[in-house]
């Protein structure tokens, strides 16, 4: 069988411990449920000496609702099965709850944490492959063990895609993610957690973890979806990821809408924000316009690229598609 | 050969639990990989990275140096090439001196564990020169000089076969057809898919005795080769294949890690597993040929085949494998269920510097099937004819030759075309679906095993040993491979229908070339008829045996007497029985040891009388209607496939639901080639695999596979057991262009090329609007449905 | 390479075993513990016929570090049928329905299977639940269908026992 690399493991109890252990071993990493990781171990994109397990640590698997905070908590060590049938999860944030029901496959669900879904590693076709496959290409890539772009000739930046269900819906819903690291605890933006190098494509410093998400409770009237496209309907990555958000000015789809939030994923390391979406504000969501506006920014400011299967003019022809009728569909539900 | 003389069907056709499932359910079978022997050694195969280049020079010392590496074998230790077909041996079991794919084995090595293996595969210093590689076809075949020849054993540069053959006047046919289609029509390479990987263990018995376990369907096959390969007296070699976990041809020719495993154990004096990882079975491959096909059809104006000219373009990839044999199937297969007025097909199977085509399910006729089915549809269309109507027309019947002289015996097609068109309402609803839904159907025919074996000889084509006990069980020895499709289960019943014992009273033993007789294995589809025959066979000497010495004691007429249910009984007095046991035992003391075999030679009357005309030709021919309902998404491009209705004609169904699952399975595997499934190589990045993984290459999940209505359809066949026919194949073939031809009734468009991914319906979408604007066609399913969806 | 001492419950029975600690469960499983009902496909989590349970919920062990199973009950093939004494009514319906053609997915199926009608608590499951809940175990022989009736059949069986058991309790009171 496709053989792991050799390393130790370590399962401290507490967050401090696993700060300790990666600070004791360079090079270490942090292993969750392992559906993402262990594959690219097996792949030989990292020999780590150590691997940091969070198994133990019970204080990342909390999911509770702060009202005093105004917060939504939900440890790192969450599975995605559990936000997916959380009762909470399911009636603030169905979007999220969808999308965390629709990664992978159901027993990679019953494994995999938000926290290992939130710093997924990118992906790319001439990445995610064996170390024998990528030798037979010349030798990998920016991200592997090459110096070159296979998806954009010339190319210095890697533009491995940012392929989490979840982040762009977090992102839509204002999510913040904690963590935690030599120097402390920080909270920032999940939407700052990003940047655009494939290789390293979280602001996550060395020896840091994250420890939690946390999503603000709604303040009003919204409606919130998440629309993906993949080939098959389980054991596949997404190829299409548009997760939206409406604020509204009460709970009608016919209701005027007063903040729009469109995010989208699978297009190079960074999650993308639409911009430029006033136009739609003060309409009803149930006006066709609305649906319009929104898909077309998306289609205008989103650029899928040849990282991932699948041609990529048809990926972006397809974000008009998917974000109009993930606006119908919320429209059509009521 | 039916057998008269006994009490009829008290088993045939009933709802078994098959004879060896249980075990694989509590997880106590034992597949290759599960055999764990003393001091075994594992071993890894180094691969290469270039998809053509000599090999300069091997340095095996850093690798040997290192602690825990055993032995290391190259192609000098395997020089002899091999190939399934004898008249193509192209391949060495490691590369000798060029590699011809990426994946190509150079070097294999025997250590203490994977890792220690893993390691020294990567201390192995391969000198390779790097050569121009050929992706294309077309482009390989244009090649003529000795550098650009691919396969270092090929005489005729990068042709791997050509056959060109003419049943009668087909020019002057197609000048005076009222209507000639003509298409093209490409067919992407798929894979076999097994949820096994390949695996192999040798040891070198005390006495010298090379055993080797192997996860292979043609375990006959594999002894040959081996011994022709390692040079050992086949008698000196035990092939044994432990249950295995899904083949569908991908198991049907010997691999590398067959004779690295034996070569490695006789060099070690260890026993010695391999297993390959997921993506080594997607290099070892031998899966459908991509094929580029143009085809010409004409027609009389009711609908009549009256020519048919195919010109086909097979990808070999680098080696043989059944090439040969894939490129007489690519024409020799297409000739029925229609009868065909005149014939050509000239078909050429090029070599390229890929993994190597072989036999998938439905061998080389899975391509031209979708081709000629799908130009049938454009026919039914242009000349207004009902596309079940027009296939009915065409209708080769029973007890027929067709076109290339193939005698068909039974034939149900008609009776399939009735079935699945009134379980689909395609009369009530085809006409008022809307614009975006559809029915599609097609229809086709498979081989129940090929009439002449792989090397030529005149001995039986099956054989079956029975012995009964005298505590009333029975044996079966068989060669035959159950795969997973059940053989083991329908020899049981054959022997239970013949003897009267339930089945759990019956023991097969399997696949093991020193225990059983000879079988050529899992393949074409010949076990149920051939094997089925020759068990058939065995069993009812020992039933006329049996019934005969019951017979003496209750002094009555040997037909009076009756085996079933576990007793023999008087017909005429059915109070009067005995149990089986006791049977047994004056059976035996009469005659002594019960034990029959029994043999299956085929027809020698079935084929053309011409260069190839025997390659095709089959004992009988099961029959396929499939109708497919879709979904179109016009704006996504998305295919959804509602369902799938099946009738095929088995001749007979010897046990009910494993027909079924044979049927269901056929055509959730076509289903997948449709919609999603690709096996190839990238030519922009050195011929590197496109994604050999099961991830990258997608087979359909249970939330992707449509509901699958099998139904069975029986014209039984007189050279059939009992007139049983196959199943295991044909169920697959018109699967894909019945969903080709239904996605046209839904929006108009024609997919000639597999797969039909969205960007390729979009694109045929959004060429259908140009015309409809452009006025060169009008709209298709025009209504509301159409203003509405394709706005 | 050193090893590691690993304590865990498998199939009820308290185990341990030595293995490097980048092992992982499916490994232990099956070439340390000799339960070889484990299957093997595709390496990486792509095809679910390594599916176990941990703790009562199916997970892919070729993905799960052995270490990771440390203190915790681990259920395999094996272990699904001594749970029913000897044949688990999955098993039997597989068997009747031969919704098990070469067998090599089944281990991992009946495994995601059993954890489906164990939530469903007595009530019957749809076929869509069923292929959702399946949707992670590749099957490459049946196209599905028999292995769908083969659990439909369980669940309605079971939904008739549960109401039945209902109607008696209700009847005691």
């Amino acid at each position: 069988m496709l053989r792991l690399p050799q390393f130790q493991v370590e399962s401290p109890d507490t967050v401090e411990g696993v700060v300790a252990a990666l600070q004791r071993h360079a090079g270490a990493r942090v292993i969750a449920g392992g559906t993402d990781i262990l594959p690219n171990l097996k792949h030989f994109l990292d020999t780590p000496p150590v691997l940091v397990s969070l198994a133990r640590v019970t204080a990342l698997r909390g999911l509770q609702r702060d009202d005093a905070a105004g917060l939504l908590r939900i440890g790192a060590g969450v599975t995605l099965t559990q936000i997916a049938e959380d009762a909470q999860v399911r009636a603030l944030f169905p979007s999220l709850a969808h999308a965390a029901g629709i990664v992978a496959s159901p027993v990679i669900r019953n494994m995999g944490t938000l926290g290992g879904n939130v710093n997924l590693d990118t992906r790319c076709r001439y990445v995610n492959q064996s170390e024998f496959w990528r030798g037979s290409i010349g030798g990998g890539c920016l991200k592997s063990e090459g110096n070159v772009c296979h998806v954009v000739p010339k190319g210095r930046n890697c533009v491995a895609a940012m392929s989490s269900d979840n982040v762009p819906v977090l992102i839509s819903l204002d999510a913040n993610i904690v963590l935690v690291g030599p120097e402390g605890r920080r909270v920032l933006p999940l939407a700052d957690y990003f940047h655009a190098d494939g290789v390293a494509h979280t602001l996550a410093r060395p020896g840091e973890v994250t420890v939690e998400l946390q999503l603000p409770l709604p303040a009003g009237p919204r409606r919130a979806r998440y629309t993906k496209w993949s080939v098959r309907r389980s054991i596949d990555f997404p190829l299409l990821s548009v997760a939206l958000r409406f604020d509204l000015a009460a709970d009608s789809p016919h209701a005027e809408v007063l903040a729009a939030k469109v995010v989208v994923g699978v297009l190079g390391a960074k999650p993308r924000v639409v911009t430029r979406l006033d136009e739609a504000l003060g309409k009803p969501l149930s006006d066709p316009a609305v649906a319009r506006i929104v898909s077309e920014a998306t289609h205008a400011q989103c650029k899928p690229l040849d990282n991932v299967p699948y041609e990529a003019a048809y990926r972006r022809e397809m974000l008009r598609v998917y974000t109009r009728r993930g606006v119908e569909a919320m429209v059509a539900e009521g | 050969m039916p057998s008269e003389d006994r009490e009829r069907d008290w088993q045939l056709g009933k709802v078994h639990r098959k004879v060896d499932a249980m075990e694989r359910m509590r997880g106590v079978a034992r597949y290759t990989d599960d055999l764990k022997l003393p001091g075994m050694l594992h071993a890894k195969i180094l691969r290469s990275p270039h998809a053509h280049a000599r090999i300069r020079g091997i340095d095996l010392a850093p690798a040997l140096a290192l602690p825990g590496v055993f032995a290391a074998v190259t192609g000098q230790d395997f020089k002899i090439p091999y190939g399934i077909i004898p008249w193509t041996p192209d391949e060495n079991a490691l590369a000798v001196d060029k590699v011809c794919h990426v994946g190509d084995g150079v070097v294999a090595i025997a250590a203490i564990d994977e890792d220690t293996a893993n390691a020294a595969c990567k201390a192995v210093i391969v000198d390779y020169e790097p050569l121009r590689a050929f992706f294309d076809p077309e482009e390989a075949l244009a090649v003529r000089d000795r550098e650009g020849t691919i396969n270092p054993y090929s005489r005729k540069g990068n042709v791997s076969k050509h056959v060109l053959l003419e049943f009668g006047e087909v020019d002057a046919e197609l000048a005076a057809s009222d209507l000639v289609i003509e298409g093209d029509y490409e067919f992407g390479g798929t894979t076999h898919g097994a949820i096994e990987p390949h695996c192999a263990v040798a040891l070198v018995e005390p006495s010298g005795i090379l055993t080797v376990w192997s996860a292979t369907q043609v375990s006959h096959y594999l002894h040959r080769e081996l011994a022709k390969v390692l040079e050992l007296p086949p008698h000196r070699i035990r092939v044994i294949q432990p249950p295995l976990g899904g083949a569908f041809g991908g198991k049907s020719e010997p691999f590398d890690l067959e004779f690295c495993v034996a070569k490695l154990a006789m060099k070690t004096g260890r026993p010695v597993k391999l297993l390959y990882t997921r993506e080594e079975v997607f290099y070892a491959h031998r899966g459908r040929h991509p094929m580029k096909m143009k085809y010409r059809t004409g027609f009389t104006r009711d609908g009549k085949i009256k020519a048919v000219d195919a010109r086909t373009i097979l990808d070999g990839g680098a080696y043989s494998s059944f090439g040969l044999v894939t490129t007489y199937y690519s024409g020799q297969l297409l000739c029925a269920p229609y009868a065909f007025g005149t014939y050509r097909f000239d078909s050429t199977r090029a070599y390229t510097n890929k993994p190597a085509c072989g036999p998938k399910r439905g061998h080389g006729s899975v391509q031209p099937r979708f081709a000629m089915e799908i130009q049938l549809d454009k026919a039914a269309v242009a000349l207004g004819i009902d596309p079940i109507d027009l296939r009915r027309r065409n209708d080769i019947g029973a007890n027929t030759q067709t076109i290339n002289e193939f005698r068909v015996g039974s034939n149900g097609f008609l009776e399939c075309l009735a079935r699945v068109e009134a379980a689909s309402g395609w009369r009530e609803r085809r006409a008022k679906l809307g614009y975006g839904r559809g029915l599609g159907v097609a229809g086709s025919t498979y081989i129940s095993g090929t009439n002449y074996p792989i090397y030529p000889n005149d001995m039986p084509q099956a054989g079956v040993q029975i012995c009964l006990d005298r505590s009333g069980r029975a044996r079966v020895f068989s060669g035959a491979n159950d795969i997973g499709q059940g053989s083991n289960t329908m020899l049981a019943v054959i022997t239970s229908e013949e003897l009267g014992l339930p089945i759990e009273d019956i023991r097969v033993l399997s696949a093991d070339t020193d225990l059983c007789p000879v079988d050529l294995g899992a393949y074409s589809s010949r076990i149920t008829l051939m094997v089925g025959n020759a068990c058939l066979d065995a069993a009812s000497k020992l039933r006329r045996k049996v019934c005969e010495s019951v017979a003496k004691r209750w002094k009555v007429p040997r037909d009076r007497v009756v085996l079933a249910g576990r007793m023999a009984i008087d017909r005429e007095d059915p109070d009067r029985h005995v149990d089986s046991a006791q049977a047994f035992q004056w059976a035996e003391a009469d005659h002594g040891l019960l034990g029959e075999v029994g043999s299956y030679n085929t027809p020698k009357d079935r084929h053309g009388e011409y260069r190839g005309g025997t390659i095709g030709a089959s004992p009988a021919y099961s029959f396929t209607a499939h109708l497919a309902e879709v979904e179109v998404d016009v704006e996504t491009g998305i295919v959804d496939v509602k369902k799938i209705w099946i009738a095929h004609d088995c001749g007979k169904a010897l046990s009910k639901r494993i027909v079924e699952g044979q049927i269901e399975g056929s055509t959730y595997m076509g289903f997948g080639e449709a919609l999603m499934e690709e096996h190839g190589v990238d030519p922009e990045h050195r011929g590197a695999h496109a994604g050999p993984s099961l991830l990258d290459y997608r087979m359909p999940t249970f939330l992707d596979t449509p509901e699958l209505a099998a139904m069975i359809v029986e014209a039984p066949d007189a050279n059939g057991p009992y007139g049983a026919k196959e199943a295991g194949e044909g169920p697959l073939h018109s699967s894909i262009p019945a969903i080709a031809n239904a996605i046209y009734d839904a929006v108009g468009i024609r997919l000639d090329r597999i797969p039909f991914s969205p960007p390729r319906v979009l694109a045929a979408l959004a060429e259908r609007r140009r015309r409809e604007l452009a006025g060169e066609l009008s709209p298709h399913k025009p209504g509301p449905d159409h203003a509405r969806r394709s706005a | 390479m050193s090893h590691l001492l690993l304590s865990m419950t498998v199939n009820g029975e308290a185990v341990q075993v030595a293995a490097p600690a980048h092992h992982t469960l499916l490994e232990v499983l099956r070439y340390k513990l000799d339960l070889i009902g484990t299957k093997q496909g595709c390496d990486k989590g792509d095809c679910g016929a390594c599916t176990v349970q941990i703790d009562g919920v199916p997970q892919l062990s070729c993905l799960t570090l052995a270490v990771h199973a440390v203190g915790r009950a681990v259920t395999t093939v094996e272990g699904l049928g001594q749970q029913a004494g000897g044949c688990h009514p999955l098993q039997d319906a597989f068997d009747r329905w031969n919704a098990a053609q070469c067998g090599f997915c089944t281990p991992g199926i009946l495994l995601s299977a059993e954890a489906l009608l164990r939530r469903c608590a007595g009530r019957e499951p749809t076929r869509l639940q069923v292929c959702e809940a399946l949707a992670g175990n590749l099957c490459r022989c049946t196209g599905y269908t028999k292995i769908i009736d083969a659990v439909l059949d369980v669940g309605r069986q079971m939904a008739v026992a549960a109401a039945a058991s209902a109607g008696e309790v209700a009847h005691a009171e």
